[in-house]
């Protein structure tokens, strides 16, 4: 059962999704690749998707890029269907994929010139799309370049700028980074960045490099064996932990930094006793001056905690909850299983 | 602005009002070594031919009929460029697409099926005009020299164009057919086999009306003529028709082109018999001829109608919104609507069509009752087809339209060879005579059929009735077993109401077992 977070709610207070799969299948003979799949993704929001390999992403993706058909359920693209009006959801949006082709005997404004005319486009509108996306992927010094003889990072934004040409308003990069070198994912992630938030754009983005999506991300879905088993926002999704489900007392880990003085030890000795006489805290770990605790408790609980320890006398001078990333998340959340 | 930019602006202006693929083909094909070593090799080669045959002819060039002999030449030279490589070079281009990952980014992209295969086949024909431009200096040549005959090199020029034109469009076809890599290396080494098989043929049949010259004058030359045409047309646009239904996306309607061009070109094979019969009267069609356009006719259909009758029932969405709200249109619209019953009664309808055309007609008994045979032959299997398809359906979801195809040809091939099977194997004695054992198998059947009208050996009239009556009554079985089918057909186009569809996607969740 695919627990909704409660960010769901407010997320909806949006307006219509300019993305949304609902119920969506997609079986290969007895392989179910996508197992009733559906999520909702809202303009301006940059969507992590993220899976093992054959966890039913890059179906999912495809189906949402009208590339295939699902067996049942449906996706929606700024309202329409994909199987219904696959014509007018591809002037909505933009696809990426992992891998994708290039002609011969071609230059980089050839092959922007070619799909502005695919989607339409003429004369001062075809010539002024392909200025916008030569500056915007800073491709302009290299127009007149063969594009076979691209690096891979400029090949990337050569290719997510064949996405932008017709200025879709929701983009699916299935992959952006894979190959990348450390410059080009930092640049091309910037890139990513500014669609959403200054082109109001929904990206929709798989990634292994979760570090990376958790940086860009305001949401993600993560998937496996072709079902969702989360769903929410980063922070939402980096907070929970396997099994939790009680939004209230959800067990989290908090740590606990004392002043380092001449009795250090001392006080960790006493931080350590004391934290163990306390109720809903179990799993003490202590270094020198921190001790890392895991507490089951409301937020409440957590104010009082807070409160009696200062009243306790001990030196704090830092107390935070401890958030796992996004790849402790993803570890935690999902259970290895391929298909 | 200067001329120069003037000039861009012109060309940027007019690309804009042309087929994108058609642009970026063009620009890419100009670009490649393929073109220009093609291109260079063809001015070479005329120029070579043009030297060493002067030199050849000697001062019986001024006299002799030295420029049939150089056009000859000239149009193999450019029959290869423009019936062998601009063909193969379509046929390449479209699996390149697939080959580069190109395809995927060109489909979901606002360019229709349409478009795409358009203008693969337009931007060939620009590569065919260019070596045709290439090639005119020399035919301007012969043009000066005696033997020369303005009628037939223009004949042979734009006959040349039209194949060039055909054979590029099936070439396309058959690149859309196969998507894995493995049939794709299967596909061009059959393809570079059939265009050496054509191009030999196109040479051949060249070189023989250029030995003689052409009867202009003669009606019939024009009948052959405007036959050939239309019947490569319609192939033509059959071959297109394939190539959009390969590219067009599965939830859209890619069966009624097909099945619209089916329809055309039998009704034009069978107009063009009836046209010329009442032009110079029945006793003029050659019996044969007739014969032959039923066994035409039988294969068109047997092939046609095991697609047809063999695909999905499920009509999507998107399909039967575009199909007209009257009832009465959607009724007369079934037969040429996506879908396994449907199918059926498409190719029922024009069996029967056809066995009426045979009986009307005032042909020999022969000639009508292999109409009428060929007719329930290609009825029995395909309606065997058919039912196999909706069995295995209803068994297994997994079974495909193409496991009912493979089945029922297979069924077909064993039904021929069974009545041969006990003397093969000794336990009965091989002989010539035709034994009503022998009816599962069409061709034996028909052959035996065409005997009777020379009266031949131990075939007579009385056997075929036998057979006729056999061959009905197992049609008339086959019939029943389809008939509902074929009926469910037609009332489920008729009585669906748009307001019916629940337009919530999960509606459909419930069709997964």
């Amino acid at each position: 059962m695919i627990e909704p977070v409660s960010s769901a709610a407010v997320i909806d207070q949006r307006g219509e999704p300019s993305l949304e799969l609902r119920h969506l299948h997609r079986f290969f003979g007895r392989l179910k690749a996508v197992d009733d799949v559906s999520f909702k993704a809202w303009p301006g929001q940059v969507m992590g998707f993220i899976g093992p390999n054959g966890a039913g992403k890059t179906t999912s993706m495809r189906i949402l890029a009208t590339l295939d058909t699902p067996t049942a359920g449906d996706a929606f693209v700024c309202g329409y269907s994909v199987v219904d009006d696959p014509d007018k959801v591809r002037r909505y949006l933009g696809f990426m994929p992992d891998s994708f082709g290039k002609y011969a005997n071609m230059n980089v404004v050839e092959y922007l010139d070619f799909y502005a005319r695919a989607y339409g486009m003429r004369d001062a509108q075809r010539r002024d799309a392909i200025e916008h996306v030569l500056v915007f992927t800073e491709l302009r010094k290299l127009a007149d370049k063969a594009i076979n003889t691209l690096s891979k990072g400029m090949s990337q934004r050569l290719g997510l700028g064949r996405c932008l040409i017709h200025d879709p308003q929701v983009m699916i990069l299935d992959e952006p980074a894979a190959g990348l070198d450390p410059r080009a994912r930092v640049e091309l992630r910037e890139l990513i960045r500014l669609l959403a938030t200054e082109m109001k754009k929904t990206v929709l983005i798989s990634s292994h490099i979760l570090t990376e999506l958790g940086e860009i991300c305001d949401s993600a879905a993560i998937i496996e064996a072709g079902q969702i088993l989360a769903y929410g926002t980063v922070d939402e999704i980096q907070r929970r932990r396997h099994g939790d489900s009680s939004e209230s007392t959800k067990a989290r880990a908090l740590h606990v930094r004392i002043a380092a003085g001449d009795n250090a030890q001392s006080s960790m000795h006493d931080l350590e006793k004391w934290l163990l006489e306390q109720p809903l805290i179990n799993v003490v770990q202590c270094s020198v001056a921190d001790a890392t605790f895991d507490f089951e408790g409301s937020d409440e609980d957590q104010q009082r905690l807070l409160q009696n320890l200062m009243a306790a006398g001990h030196p704090v001078i830092e107390f935070h909850g401890k958030t796992q990333s996004l790849e402790d998340a993803f570890m935690n959340i999902t259970k290895g299983i391929t298909q | 602005m200067s001329a120069g930019d003037k000039f861009f602006h012109l060309a940027d202006y007019l690309t804009d009002r042309l087929n994108p693929i058609l642009v970026k083909e063009t620009r890419q094909a100009l670009k490649s070594r393929q073109f220009i070593i093609t291109f260079m090799l063809l001015l070479t080669v005329a120029w070579l031919i043009s030297v060493f045959g002067t030199v050849w002819f000697g001062p019986a060039i001024e006299y002799g009929s030295a420029g049939r002999a150089f056009f000859v030449a000239y149009f193999y030279v450019i029959g290869f460029a423009s019936l062998f490589v601009v063909p193969f070079g379509s046929f390449r281009s479209m699996l390149n697409e697939r080959d580069h990952n190109t395809y995927e980014l060109l489909s979901i992209s606002t360019l229709s099926p349409r478009q795409i295969v358009n203008g693969k086949l337009l931007s060939s024909m620009v590569q065919v005009f260019i070596y045709y431009s290439a090639i005119a200096p020399f035919i301007a040549f012969t043009s000066l020299l005696q033997g020369f005959d303005l009628a037939m090199v223009t004949l042979f020029l734009v006959m040349g164009l039209l194949w060039s034109f055909f054979v590029s469009m099936v070439a396309l076809m058959l690149s859309t057919l196969s998507s894995n890599r493995q049939w794709q290396a299967i596909n061009t080494i059959g393809m570079i086999g059939l265009l050496l098989g054509l191009l030999f043929l196109a040479f051949i049949a060249s070189t023989a009306a250029l030995s003689e010259s052409i009867p202009f004058d003669e009606e019939e030359f024009w009948w052959i003529l405007v036959s050939i045409l239309i019947g490569a047309g319609s192939n033509f646009l059959l071959a297109q028709q394939i190539a959009i239904s390969r590219l067009t996306f599965e939830s859209d309607n890619r069966s009624s082109g097909i099945r619209i061009i089916f329809t055309l070109q039998f009704w034009l094979l069978w107009g063009g018999v009836w046209a010329y019969s009442f032009r110079y009267g029945t006793v003029a069609v050659d019996e044969d001829v007739i014969a032959s356009c039923a066994v035409m006719t039988a294969i068109h259909w047997f092939v046609g109608g095991l697609f047809f009758s063999t695909e999905p029932d499920h009509v999507s969405r998107r399909v039967r919104r575009n199909v007209s709200r009257l009832g009465a249109v959607r009724f007369l619209m079934a037969p040429w609507l996506p879908g396994g019953r449907r199918g059926l009664l498409l190719l029922t309808i024009h069996l029967l069509a056809m066995a009426l055309v045979g009986r009307l007609g005032s042909w020999p008994s022969w000639v009508q009752d292999m109409i009428t045979a060929a007719a329930l032959y290609v009825f029995i299997y395909v309606a065997l087809g058919s039912a196999i398809g909706r069995l295995g359906q209803m068994i297994s979801p997994e079974f495909r339209p193409a496991h009912a195809r493979v089945l029922t040809i297979l069924i077909g091939a064993l039904a021929m060879i069974a009545p041969y099977l006990p003397a093969a194997f000794g336990f009965t004695r091989w002989s010539n005579a035709y034994s009503l054992g022998e009816v599962t198998n069409p061709g034996r059947t028909m052959m035996i059929i065409s005997e009777t009208a020379y009266g031949s050996g131990s075939h007579n009239l009385a056997r075929v009735q036998d057979v006729l009556l056999i061959l009905t009554a197992v049609a008339g079985v086959a019939l029943l077993i389809n008939l509902r089918a074929m009926f469910q057909g037609i009332s489920e186009m008729v009585t669906w109401q748009p307001n019916n569809e629940k337009e919530s996607a999960s509606a459909t969740v419930e069709g997964i077992s």
